[in-house]
């Protein structure tokens, strides 16, 4: 395959799973089972991420380039087992800035129907 | 952490799951695997571990979430490989030997194609095999939750309770006194702590209407003994517990959901137990629930350390030191019994008296004291029974596949000659096995998950921990295995049959089918043994059914029909406080009504008895020597009516009359057929006994028939009964049973029976309205329980080994129906025919009633400590069990037998 720089705006919508795998992310590099925990807690519970739905979406994210490998190590000192780590490539940071500015304009739209209260208003 | 976190159990029971987990992982294609399946893992066991911190529960939901979660994202990956592979086609076909999951897929593939095939075949098996594992199952969590987990505190095998008996005077058991506790204290080394409990009733006062509740007087050493500290507040400290010390509470999780709707500002509040101000300065974790699941409040309690030797009734519960056995603890405490004399004090108490005594002591588990030994083997006996019927459910299925054998022998045959090894043939089969086992087990936890609710809701009161019964984690894990198993057992049963022998053989046409014999000694075996576990099962549900019989023959003493009984709740400080007056404004009250016939009362209901008392007494006409065993007996209290509406028949003497229980001087009392029969040689009337230490010689006016006081199951034991203004200090007033015998039925006068009271009472709590009927079947609950699963368990393996009994039957009479028409052409007679095939049904089904017979027999002792009144052999219900299966095989055979005697010899020889 020819590596050729994709269009962020070509790989949106996200799935709800991928783009809260990708926010994340955002602040630096995690293993699989910080990547499952800090969803369920930045979602308050309500997105929870199975071992099969994380790796599904983290092996096509590779795929288009979204996330790369950041290396194995351990995760807390002293233990045996390897994990691996993985952080957003560049793409993958305008790919969920995309995302999250199409959420932003639709909300938007949602405010001007006063379907939401205005921020500062209530 | 709380219970000291997940623990070695827990850490087994998460590498056990990640075990299974990383064998499901070969679900994904071999590409997905390779790269992520080591994360998949250490992931699943991140988040197990995390999930069993907040309970076995969250872990259960967890996994499930996974298990789903693997399902789906499998086949996602599996079909996405495949379209990437259709894009890029390998240049050689798979090679099946590098791929060893993708040649499972395709063999679960087949099964899969197999079952759907034949859906009749597939649904029969599955819902057979449902039921079983769902019955078994369903008692297991039971089981798993009574028997086997461990109870909820730290080092739970270190909880022991002390226990004393004296049969000698007829108190086969009692548990500790202020003496004992104050021996044990002092001098045994074999406990680092022994606190002591006294579970009790009380009013409760907080909301608007006092009810009653559940609670037990503790001494603060309870907090050491069973190592829990309160989520809230603190916990009852040694000041708590001294005599003139502060009155406050520490409320269960349970008490403070159910009374306080968990109000956050609890502590610091003033509730009134028994019109006691009390503060509430602490709340016990969720799940603690000692001593019982009802009780409500821990209150302080203070023993005495110089209280006296002979007052029993508190309960001894102590943690073993570090390192002591219970052996060893056991030995220590027996031998401290020779220093009860010194301990005791008081006159008439020296080792002549402990031995005509047959004075002891003993130390049991905690975990075995709630639990008891009947419950214990009944639960076993009852999981035992579902494994039977799980075993024939397997042996049906097991048939079922031999049948389908003998229609797939030809596709076998195709499947080798174009080059199936036998492996390849038999992973085929023991997938297609598997699957099924797996449909069986989803579709039995389903009926186990409703199963277990139902029982929790039927099951009988007396059935400790029940509250603790849920479909956990250790459930799900035992439910995969046993379906798995079921499957291997069932699908591998018939398989050296299968694969024997030249598969070749299968393609040729006609009857030379050399297996078939063999095949069919396999299918009369698993029929055999199917008539032989369900006799055994029917064995046991006539005993326990004969046993209930008797136990509902039984002559209780009192006449339960139209009597109705409603609990008033005076309270421990109210219920002294003129009874005579209160119960005569309440009877009076509840007399008036329409419908009611008569109306009593009493402090104690007869077969489930709570508040009775033993005491010793004297006789006044036979003073006893100096180190005499003094005689004992029950006693309780009574107001004018309770015969006649109980229906307590007066053998002797004069009925209760309203004077008799008014003054402040008790004067008469009332007495048992076997109270006069075993202390005054039958002559009681006019007799003078005095109780314990009362002031009062009471004279015997009347002697009533005995009441089965205990249960149907019990002895009888000499009754006395005390009028309403009795001095015994022993007795306890605080609650008392109304008894009203109505026209009618009785539930239909609860209402206003209850309404009546209000109106003399309105600020004491009622316990609810319950005939005396119900009150006896209560007694009988866990003997009609245990029968009622075996029943259902024996009836539907019965059902399912005639059915089986019958294809056999009929499949061989297929077979051989060209010999039948031969020989019918050669003159045999239909009925000829009929017997001979009649012969051979029943040859079959009297070997499976010979050794079920021989089964019933050897196991007849488990059963043994649940029967009452008939022996575990008893002739009678193993002949008449004999016999129904006899004749219901006759049944199932005779049918097919007809069919053979009416074979046209023409058409028969026209098949060849």
């Amino acid at each position: 395959m020819t590596p050729r720089r994709p269009d962020p705006y070509a790989l949106l919508p996200l799935s709800p799973a991928v783009f809260h795998i990708l926010l994340s992310l955002v602040d630096g590099e995690r293993h699989g089972y910080a990547i499952m925990r800090e969803v369920e807690a930045r979602s308050g519970g309500e997105v929870r991420l199975g071992p099969g739905t994380l790796y599904g979406a983290i092996k096509r994210m590779l795929e288009q380039g979204v996330l790369e490998e950041a290396g194995e190590r351990p995760a807390r000192e002293g233990e045996d087992e390897r994990r691996r780590y993985y952080r957003l490539t560049a793409l993958g940071r305008e790919v969920v800035a995309a995302e999250a500015a199409r959420l932003e304009r639709l909300v938007e739209l949602a405010r001007a129907k006063n379907l939401l209260p205005r921020p500062g208003a209530a | 952490m709380r219970g000291g976190g997940p623990g070695r159990r827990g850490r087994r029971l998460v590498a056990a799951g990640e075990a299974v987990y990383r064998a499901l992982l070969r679900a994904y294609p071999r590409d997905f695997r390779s790269r992520f399946a080591d994360e998949m893992a250490l992931a699943f066991r991140d988040a197990s571990r995390a999930a069993l911190e907040a309970g076995r529960r969250r872990l259960a939901a967890a996994w499930l979430r996974f298990l789903l979660d693997l399902a789906a994202t499998a086949v996602r990956e599996r079909v996405a490989a495949r379209r990437a592979g259709a894009l890029h086609p390998p240049l050689h076909p798979t090679t099946r030997r590098g791929d060893p999951m993708g040649v499972l897929i395709q063999d679960v593939r087949h099964g899969l194609r197999a079952l759907v095939r034949r859906p009749g075949f597939a649904a029969a098996a599955a819902l057979t095999l449902g039921l079983g594992i769902g019955g078994t199952v369903a008692i297991f969590a039971v089981v798993n939750a009574v028997l086997i987990r461990p109870l909820p505190y730290p080092d739970p095998e270190q909880l022991v309770v002390l226990e004393h008996h004296a049969p000698g005077l007829n108190l086969p058991d009692l548990e500790n006194s202020a003496g004992t506790i104050r021996l044990y204290r002092t001098h045994a080394r074999s406990f680092s702590s022994i606190a002591v409990v006294n579970a009790q009733e009380r009013n409760l006062t907080g909301g608007d209407r006092p009810v009653r509740v559940s609670v037990a007087e503790v001494s603060p050493e309870l907090f050491d003994v069973l190592r829990v500290q309160p989520a809230l507040g603190r916990r009852l400290l040694p000041d708590d517990a001294q005599p003139g010390g502060p009155r406050v509470a520490v409320l269960t999780h349970a008490g403070w959901s159910a009374r306080f709707g968990r109000a956050p500002d609890i502590i610091g509040r003033v509730v009134e137990f028994d019109g006691v101000p009390t503060e509430i300065v602490g709340v016990m974790p969720e799940g603690f629930a000692y001593p019982s699941d009802e009780t409500v409040a821990l209150l302080p309690l203070w023993v005495d350390p110089n209280g006296p030797f002979g007052t029993f009734g508190l309960t001894g519960l102590a943690r073993l030191a570090p390192g002591v056995t219970l052996e060893s603890a056991a030995r220590e405490v027996e031998q401290l019994q020779a220093r009860i004399p010194e301990i005791a004090g008081d006159g008439g108490i020296n080792a002549g008296f402990l031995e005509r005594a047959g004075w002891s002591a003993s130390v049991t588990r905690l975990k075995e004291e709630i639990i008891g030994d009947d419950v214990a083997t009944a639960l076993w006996v009852v999981l035992a029974t579902v494994g039977f019927l799980l075993l024939v459910a397997c042996a049906s299925v097991a048939n079922l596949f031999l049948v389908r054998a003998e229609a797939r022998r030809k596709e076998l045959a195709v499947r080798s000659a174009l080059g199936a090894t036998r492996t390849r043939l038999a992973a085929g089969f023991l997938s297609e096995s598997v699957i099924l086992g797996l449909a069986g087990g989803a579709l039995g936890v389903l009926l186990a998950a409703v199963g277990v609710r139902a029982l929790v809701a039927a099951g009988p009161a007396q059935l400790p921990r029940l509250h603790e019964v849920s479909v956990d984690a250790t459930v799900l894990l035992f439910a995969l295995a046993l379906s798995v198993l079921a499957g291997l057992a069932f699908g591998g049963l018939p398989l050296p049959r299968y694969l024997r022998g030249p598969l070749v053989e299968g393609l040729r046409e006609g009857r030379g089918d050399t297996g078939s014999r063999e095949r069919q000694v396999m299918r009369k075996g698993l029929i055999a043994a199917q008539i032989a576990l369900s006799l055994m099962l029917l064995a046991g549900s006539g005993l326990l059914l004969r046993s209930f019989q008797r136990l509902r023959a039984v002559d209780p003493g009192f006449r339960p029909e139209g009597v109705l009984t409603l609990g008033i709740s005076r309270g421990e400080r109210d219920g002294r406080n003129d009874p005579t007056g209160f119960y005569r404004r309440v009877m009076d009250e509840v007399r008036g009504l329409p419908g009611v016939q008569t109306v009593g009362v009493t402090n104690a209901l007869p077969v489930l008895p709570r508040g009775i008392n033993g005491s010793s007494f004297d006789i006044e006409s036979r003073p006893r020597a100096e180190d005499a065993l003094p005689p004992v007996a029950m006693f309780a209290v009574v107001g004018p009516g309770y015969f006649e509406t109980m229906g307590i028949r007066l053998l002797e003497g004069r009925p209760m009359e309203p004077r008799d229980h008014e003054g402040e001087i008790p004067r008469y009392v009332w007495v048992s057929r076997s109270f006069a029969r075993d202390f005054m040689e039958g002559r009681a009337l006019g007799e003078r006994v005095r109780f314990g230490t009362d002031p009062d010689w009471l004279e015997i006016a009347g002697v009533v028939e005995d009441v089965r006081m205990f249960g149907l199951d019990q002895d009888i034991r000499p009754m006395a009964y005390l009028t309403l203004n009795t001095r015994t200090v022993n007795v306890n007033l605080s609650v008392g049973q109304l008894v009203v015998r109505t026209a009618g039925d009785p539930m239909v006068l609860a209402p206003s029976v209850a309404a009546a009271v209000r109106r003399v009472a309105p600020d004491v709590p009622l316990t609810a309205a319950r005939t005396m009927k119900q009150v006896v079947a209560e007694s009988m609950a866990q003997t009609s329980f245990t029968m009622i699963v075996l029943i259902v368990a024996g009836t539907v393996s019965l059902l399912l080994g005639l059915i089986g009994l019958y294809g056999v039957i009929g499949y061989v009479v297929t077979q051989r129906t060209r010999e039948i028409g031969l020989r019918i052409a050669l003159g045999a007679a239909p009925g000829e025919v009929r017997g001979m095939v009649l012969r051979q049904g029943m040859a079959l089904s009297l070997v499976g009633v010979a050794i079920g017979l021989a089964g019933a027999l050897a196991l007849s002792r488990l059963l043994e400590s649940l029967l009452f009144g008939i022996s575990s052999r008893d002739p009678l219900t193993l002949a008449a069990v004999t016999l129904l299966l006899v004749a219901a095989s006759a049944l199932a055979v005779y049918l097919p037998a007809r069919r053979a005697s009416a074979v046209s010899p023409m058409d028969a020889l026209r098949t060849e």
